[in-house]
C-alpha cells in the first residue's frame, strides 16, 4: 500500500529539505576528500574549509565561537560526550544531576555512570514538566560538577526556564548541560546571554541529514573524549569527520525561519483547540504557555494509545505514543509518569509534531480521523467509559 | 492472479490481530483476499473499522464456533 501519508511524528525526525541535500551533494562527489591541513592537497584543504565554514555558521546560530563547537553523531552521542566528558575529566568521581524525563541519552548515560561509581540525583518535575528548581536547589553539593536538564522535552514539549537554572548554577560554579535538540532554531539560544556550558543539538529535528549533531562546549571548559582514535574535532571528537552532512547541518540551520515557527505554533495551537473542543475526556500533556512550536501531546482517555496509532496509521497518518508496546522500551512513557500522570494516561497518550511540510489542511484531516478513531475505539474499549467493564489488559 | 491469504490470530489479543491484518493488507496486491481468523472480541469488531477507513471491500464477518472469520478485498 503506498498511499499519501500525512506525517506528524517530526520530533522522531524529519524529512530532509532537498535545498540541504543539494548543498551536501558536492561533498559526496566533488570534494569528497576527508579535512587535510594546509600542507597536504588542495580537495582536502577545500573539504577542510567547508567543514569549518559550516561549524561557524552553527556556532553563530548560538552565538557561540566555532571553536567551540564539536561535531558529533547527534544527540545521543553529544550528550554522552557531554556527561561523560565532563565527569571523567574530574580528579574524584564528583556528583551529577540530571531530571528524571530527560532523553534515554542522558538517563541511561546517568545510570552507567552510577555503575561506575558516580553519584547521580535525579529531580523531579511538576505536572506540566517543568524542573522543581527547590528540589534541584536543594540536591546542589559541594561535590556536584554538573547539572544536566534539557532545555525541551522529547514527548511533551514543556520548554524548561534554562536561564534560570544556569543563572543558579554559575552563581555556585557548577557546570549546565542542556539537551537542545527539540528546540535548536525553535526557541532561540544565545549563549552570549544565558550561561549554558555545554549545548546539545542535532540536524535530525531541523530537515537536516541525519548521523550529525554538534556539542557546543564553552571553551572555557574541559572535557575528556570518550572515543579512542585519531585527533579530529580539536581532539574531542575521533573518526573521520562527516563533511557533507556538516554542510547539510549548516544548511539546515540556515533554513529554518521566524515564519516558519510562527506556522508550526499555529498549527499545533489549531490542533489543540479543536481536540479539546470536539472531543470529550482528552488531557493536553505538557504546559499550555512553554511549550515548543511544534509540538501537541494530548491523552484519549479510555483508549490505547497503540490502537490510535494503528487506526491512524491505517487512515493514512502517522503519529507516535507513550503507550508501552510502541516503545522499545516496553514501558510506558517515563516522561508521563514523571508528570504525575499514571500507566492508563500514559498509554492513551499520543504525540503530535509538525514540520514545514504540514499545513492546516493537515490539521483539518487529523481532527477529522482521530475524532471518528477515538470514537469507535470507546465504542469497543475495555478500559471503561462505553465499552465493558472488565479491563482485559493488564497495564502495570 | 489474485489469490486468498490466509492469517492466523487465534489467540491473540488487542492489538495483534490488527498488527496482522494491517501487515497482510500491505503486503497484499489488488485483488487478493485476506482471510483473518481470530477470537479476540474487541478485534472482530475494531478489523472492521479499520477495512472501512481504508476503503477496502469487507466481505464477510462469521461467528465459525468459538471463533470468527473476516475476509477483506484488497
Amino acid at each position: 500500500m503506498n498511499k499519501e501519508m500525512v506525517y506528524l511524528d517530526n520530533s522522531a525526525v524529519t524529512r530532509l529539505d532537498k535545498n540541504v541535500l543539494k548543498a551536501m551533494q558536492p561533498y559526496f562527489f566533488d570534494t569528497y576528500a576527508v579535512a587535510t591541513s594546509e600542507f597536504a592537497y588542495t580537495m582536502g584543504i577545500e573539504a577542510k574549509e567547508a567543514l569549518n565554514k559550516a561549524r561557524m555558521k552553527i556556532a553563530e546560530s548560538l552565538g557561540a565561537k566555532k571553536e567551540e563547537l564539536i561535531f558529533t553523531s547527534g544527540t545521543t552521542e553529544s550528550n554522552n560526550l557531554a556527561l561523560k566528558g565532563i565527569m571523567y575529566n574530574q580528579k574524584e568521581k564528583g556528583h551529577l544531576i540530571v531530571s528524571e524525563i530527560e532523553n534515554f541519552s542522558v538517563l541511561n548515560t546517568a545510570q552507567r555512570l552510577e555503575k561506575e561509581g558516580y553519584d547521580v540525583s535525579y529531580i523531579g518535575v511538576d505536572g506540566e514538566g517543568k524542573i522543581k528548581f527547590e528540589e534541584l536547589k536543594a540536591e546542589i553539593r559541594e561535590d556536584t560538577v554538573l547539572v544536566s536538564i534539557q532545555h525541551a522535552n522529547q514527548e511533551i514539549g514543556t520548554v524548561q526556564n534554562i536561564k534560570k537554572i544556569a543563572k543558579l548554577l554559575k552563581d555556585k560554579n557548577i557546570l549546565f548541560h542542556t539537551d537542545a535538540t527539540h528546540t535548536f532554531r525553535r526557541i532561540p539560544i544565545d549563549v552570549s546571554e544565558v550561561p549554558v556550558d555545554l549545548i546539545t543539538i542535532s540536524a535530525h529535528t531541523i530537515h537536516g541529514p541525519r548521523g550529525i549533531g554538534a556539542l557546543f562546549k564553552k571553551d572555557s571548559v574541559k572535557i575528556q573524549k570518550i572515543m579512542n582514535g585519531g585527533f579530529q574535532e580539536n581532539n574531542l571528537r575521533a573518526g573521520v569527520e562527516n563533511i557533507p552532512a556538516a554542510v547539510g547541518f549548516a544548511k539546515a540551520v540556515e533554513l529554518i525561519t521566524e515564519e516558519e515557527n510562527k506556522k508550526l505554533k499555529n498549527m499545533r495551537d489549531k490542533l489543540i483547540e479543536r481536540i479539546e473542543a470536539e472531543i470529550d475526556d482528552v488531557t493536553l500533556n505538557g504546559s499550555r504557555k512553554d511549550r515548543i512550536p511544534q509540538n501537541a501531546n494530548i491523552t484519549f482517555h479510555y483508549v490505547e494509545g497503540e490502537s490510535i496509532t494503528l487506526h491512524l496509521d491505517m487512515r493514512g497518518f502517522a503519529v507516535s505514543t507513550g503507550s508501552a508496546c510502541f516503545s522499545k522500551s516496553l514501558e510506558a512513557s517515563h516522561v508521563i509518569l514523571g508528570i504525575g500522570g499514571d500507566h492508563v494516561r500514559a498509554h492513551g497518550s499520543i504525540r503530535f509534531t509538525f514540520s514545514r511540510y504540514n499545513n492546516d489542511q493537515d490539521v483539518e484531516k487529523v481532527v477529522t480521523a482521530i475524532k471518528e478513531v477515538v470514537e469507535n475505539l470507546r465504542e469497543i474499549s475495555p478500559l471503561g467509559k462505553k465499552g465493558s467493564e472488565k479491563n482485559e489488559f493488564s497495564l502495570q | 492472479m489474485s489469490k486468498e491469504i490466509k492469517v492466523n490470530c487465534m489467540g491473540e489479543n488487542c492489538p495483534v490481530p490488527l498488527v496482522e491484518t494491517r501487515k497482510a493488507i500491505n503486503k497484499a496486491k489488488e485483488g487478493d483476499i485476506l482471510v483473518i481468523t481470530g477470537d479476540h472480541a474487541s478485534s472482530k469488531k475494531e478489523i472492521p473499522m479499520a477495512v472501512e477507513a481504508m476503503d477496502l471491500e469487507l466481505i464477510s464477518v462469521k461467528d465459525i464456533d468459538d471463533y470468527w472469520e473476516i475476509k477483506i478485498g484488497v
